[in-house]
């Protein structure tokens, strides 16, 4: 009896035993199916996300030239189509990830989004006109469900550094994936600032890049310590990118700043940096010109006459000018300066990429933490200029 | 003695494990990721020819610098760790219609693992004009078919998130309006009651019969104002359009989500709302399709509310919509999620539709039909497309190019030397 008792419990505990292991592996087996169904789910909405990102414009379709609400979020170049997305429609992307990226300008009482390029080059966008990533997210339908990050970034990774000021040698060096482009075309303009006016005076010409991906250009300026911005766009088989570089003998923070006023009329106003900085180093009145240079489809720069008059800008007053530039052009707003008698320019690149400039959206909040997130990588042209964009998209729920 | 036994059950046990695992190879939650190679293929080919120059090359001589100058492009706009190989065909015609491709030149810089994924793309020379006729809907059985695109000022929209009625309307007008001799946008409500009545016609048209409706409020149906406020349940109202849809025998159109759920009027409606935040609108339910069915298939009003969706998840085109994207030139991504595919005995079974499907149906939900043209052997037609938001508008215009089938007339495209077709694979080092 006493035997049978045990050979009884000893069975049932292995029994329990036996189902609580082949529970627990059945278990693993379908957890493993279910994760692969939940992540396949993820990246197909990454593939929604990404395509309705980069082959729609939104609604309106033409919301980046404009001040108008958005009711679609797309950022597609509705006169292009295909894979190429609007030089204005980043602009008005809000990419701040937190308050400290912000720029704040007393004489306007307006903070601008800020993104940035080098050298201190920026599209300062007003932020009451840009699309903050929550309105962006309901407007993709996914608010609560999935996080998204979209990062813009240009192909071509274009370097400019100087090798001697007089005659000016500055040398470009082209890259893509870390392979060097031979024999691609350089169209490269020389800003240079005249002391009188101070006025810009443009030198333009073409080359090729060597074997090893490098140009070196020379320019005769006769000018031992010239102030002078310059621009290249290069261009090889389909692909084309932009470097620049700025040297001013005013010192590397500008002392005046373009900021955009209205997106539909093109007003820019040029305010002075002390205004908004604070910085020691900019406390000096600046004499300020301004010039607007149209970029030509075969990048190319066209002049448009603005109507501006060279004028003197004191600090502390919050005191501003006003211009208006094409806002259907894309281009580049050179505003040159005089200060402690020294020179200097700052360009506002006015479309995303007419200086190559790179934005993150939605990066701020971050991936971290989740198990799975889908990446989908596009290749785009923002008005010619060859980009990648990465778009991650991962899940809030559990 | 028992002991034995319960050795026996757990070899039982292990052997159904064993076996499960061996028959039943399921994914790993990483291999999810698959389709990014295909899209960014894709993109890269697009933005290669975005000024021409993709085209350009490949009608050159192998020899000529331009075939390195696309491969230094392509090695510089694709990652690192991304593998490719371009070729490029020629396409020819033989006196008796055989189209052959060609091998005219191959570029690649290393060998594929497992994982890759390819698109193609049909460039025409530069020194050729090519043309393209598509064959008019309905001109074959002399039938003249008119396409109405509902656009009306004064509804709102559900489940088209990201767009506007107006804005798919306009795109969905741009798709399709080439393959009708008359298409017609109904720009109000008031204009969708004269369509009702059979009155709102296009110049030299005569009756709105055979027409193809496409509603791009997506879930949502705008509703005329007198019927807004003479009905007193709106299921009664579907049950009136699916009337007339057979009685005109028209095809109607849902584009995304569950049809009829809600019906739309901002003026009407202006006080209420979807339950979920959207003014102008009010839900009817599940009652509405069930009416539409009952009024398509001229049964009397059954009243029943029956739920007649599943979320079934991802679904794939099937092969003849992966042939008629490529005919008709129109690519969306054959991966989509149906959240509201509907049941096929419902369909099939209850109201005898004979159904054109887009995609293969899920091996877990049989019965289910993600999206699909329903035809009614007494007249009228329901093409519905259960997918979830965000509608891609292009599904919609496969579903209904594959429902009519129109020829495309294209010039000489596969005359020698005037098309190649360029393939780009592409592949991930570093593992599947």
């Amino acid at each position: 009896m006493t035997g049978a008792t045990i050979d009884h419990l000893i069975s049932l505990t292995i029994l329990i035993a036996a189902l609580l292991v082949a529970m627990m592996t059945f278990n693993g087996l379908f957890a493993s199916a279910i994760d692969y169904d939940r992540n396949r789910q993820i990246a197909n909405k990454a593939i929604d996300i990404t395509n309705t990102i980069c082959l729609s414009p939104g609604n309106p379709p033409n919301w980046g030239q404009t001040n108008d609400t958005v009711s679609g979020f797309g950022l597609q170049d509705p006169k292009a189509g295909g894979y190429a997305l609007s030089p204005y429609s980043i602009m008005r992307l809000n990419t701040a990830s937190d308050d400290s990226q912000l720029v704040y300008y007393g004489g306007t009482d307006t903070y601008y989004n800020n993104i940035s390029t080098s050298y201190g080059h920026a599209i300062l966008t007003p932020l009451g006109d840009c699309v903050n990533y929550t309105t962006a997210a309901e407007l993709l339908g996914i608010t609560g469900s999935y996080g998204f990050s979209v990062d813009i970034t240009p192909t071509l990774d274009v370097t400019v550094s100087p090798v001697n000021p007089e005659p000016l040698i500055l040398n470009v060096n082209v890259t893509g994936s870390g392979l060097p482009l031979s024999g691609a075309t350089l169209n490269y303009n020389l800003f240079h600032i005249d002391n009188t006016g101070p006025s810009v005076v443009v030198y333009s010409n073409v080359t090729q890049t060597d074997p090893s991906g490098s140009a070196s250009i020379s320019f005769d300026l006769g000018d031992h310590n010239p102030s002078y911005s310059f621009t290249v766009y290069v261009s090889l088989g389909g692909v084309n990118g932009v470097g620049y570089y700025t040297h001013n003998t005013a010192g590397d923070l500008p002392f005046v700043l373009p900021l955009i006023q209205d997106f539909d009329d093109g007003k820019i106003i040029i305010a002075h940096n002390w205004d908004i900085t604070g910085d020691d180093r900019v406390h000096a009145t600046v004499f300020c010109n301004a010039t607007f240079f149209i970029l030509t489809s075969d990048f190319q720069l066209q002049e448009y006459p603005l109507n501006f008059e060279p004028a003197l800008l004191n600090y502390g007053e919050f005191k501003f000018f006003e211009t208006q530039i094409p806002s259907s052009e894309v281009g580049l707003l050179v505003v040159s300066y005089k200060a402690t008698g020294k020179l200097g320019s700052i360009i506002l690149p006015w479309g995303f990429s007419s200086l190559g400039a790179s934005a993150s959206y939605g990066s701020g909040l971050g991936s971290g933490g989740y198990d799975f997130v889908a990446t989908e990588l596009r290749q785009v042209k923002i008005d010619g200029v060859s980009y990648q964009v990465k778009v991650s998209t991962w899940s809030l729920g559990d | 003695m028992r002991t034995v036994e319960v050795l026996f059950v757990i070899m039982i046990l292990l052997s159904a494990f064993f076996i499960t695992t061996y028959f039943a190879v399921l994914p790993s939650p990483s291999q999810a990721f698959g389709t990014n190679l295909r899209e960014l293929s894709h993109s890269t080919l697009e933005t290669l020819d975005a000024e021409g120059i993709l085209s350009q090359t490949v009608f050159k001589d192998p020899k000529d610098p331009a075939w390195a100058d696309l491969q230094k492009a392509l090695s510089a706009s694709l990652p690192p760790n991304i593998v490719y190989n371009l070729t490029v065909y020629d396409l020819s015609t033989s006196q008796d219609g055989v189209v052959t491709y060609s091998l005219e030149h191959s570029i690649s810089d290393a060998g594929f693992g497992v994982d890759s994924g390819a698109t193609s793309l049909l460039v025409a020379s530069p020194n050729v004009t090519f043309t393209e006729d598509p064959q008019k809907i309905g001109e074959s059985t002399g039938q003249n078919i008119t396409l109405y695109i509902l656009n009306c000022e004064d509804a709102n929209g559900w489940w088209i998130t990201g767009y506007t009625g107006q804005s798919l309307a306009k795109d969905i007008y741009n798709l399709l309006s080439p393959y009708f001799t008359n298409t017609m946008l109904v720009n109000s409500t008031s204009d969708f009651e004269l369509l009702l009545d059979g009155t709102l016609l296009p110049d030299g048209v005569e009756s709105v019969n055979d027409a193809v409706i496409i509603n791009t409020f997506g879930e949502a149906v705008p509703i005329p104002s007198i019927n807004a406020s003479s009905y007193s349940d709106y299921a009664d109202y579907f049950y009136v359009l699916g009337q007339k849809v057979n009685n005109y025998n028209w095809t109607w159109v849902s584009i995304v989500g569950y049809p009829f759920y809600y019906v739309t009027n901002v003026n009407s409606f202006n006080i209420t709302q979807n339950d979920y935040g959207i003014y102008g609108m009010k839900k009817v339910d599940k009652a509405g399709a069930i009416a539409f069915l009952d009024g398509l298939t001229n049964n009397d009003p059954s009243g029943l509310a029956t739920d007649i969706k599943e979320e079934i998840g991802v679904v794939g085109l099937s092969s003849y919509a992966l042939d008629r994207c490529n005919y008709y030139g129109i690519y969306p991504n054959q991966n989509q999620t149906a959240a509201r595919a509907l049941n096929n005995a419902t369909l099939l079974g209850a109201y005898n539709l004979v159904p054109l499907e887009l995609f293969d149906r899920s091996t877990a939900y049989p019965n289910y039909i993600p999206a699909a043209t329903y035809r009614n052997e007494g007249g009228g037609a329901l093409t519905a497309i259960g997918l979830t938001r965000i509608p891609d508008i292009r599904i919609t215009a496969l579903a209904i190019l594959m429902y009519y089938n129109p020829t495309v007339y294209r010039s000489e495209f596969e005359v020698s030397g005037t098309s190649r077709l360029v393939t780009l694979q592409l592949g991930q080092q570093g593992g599947a």
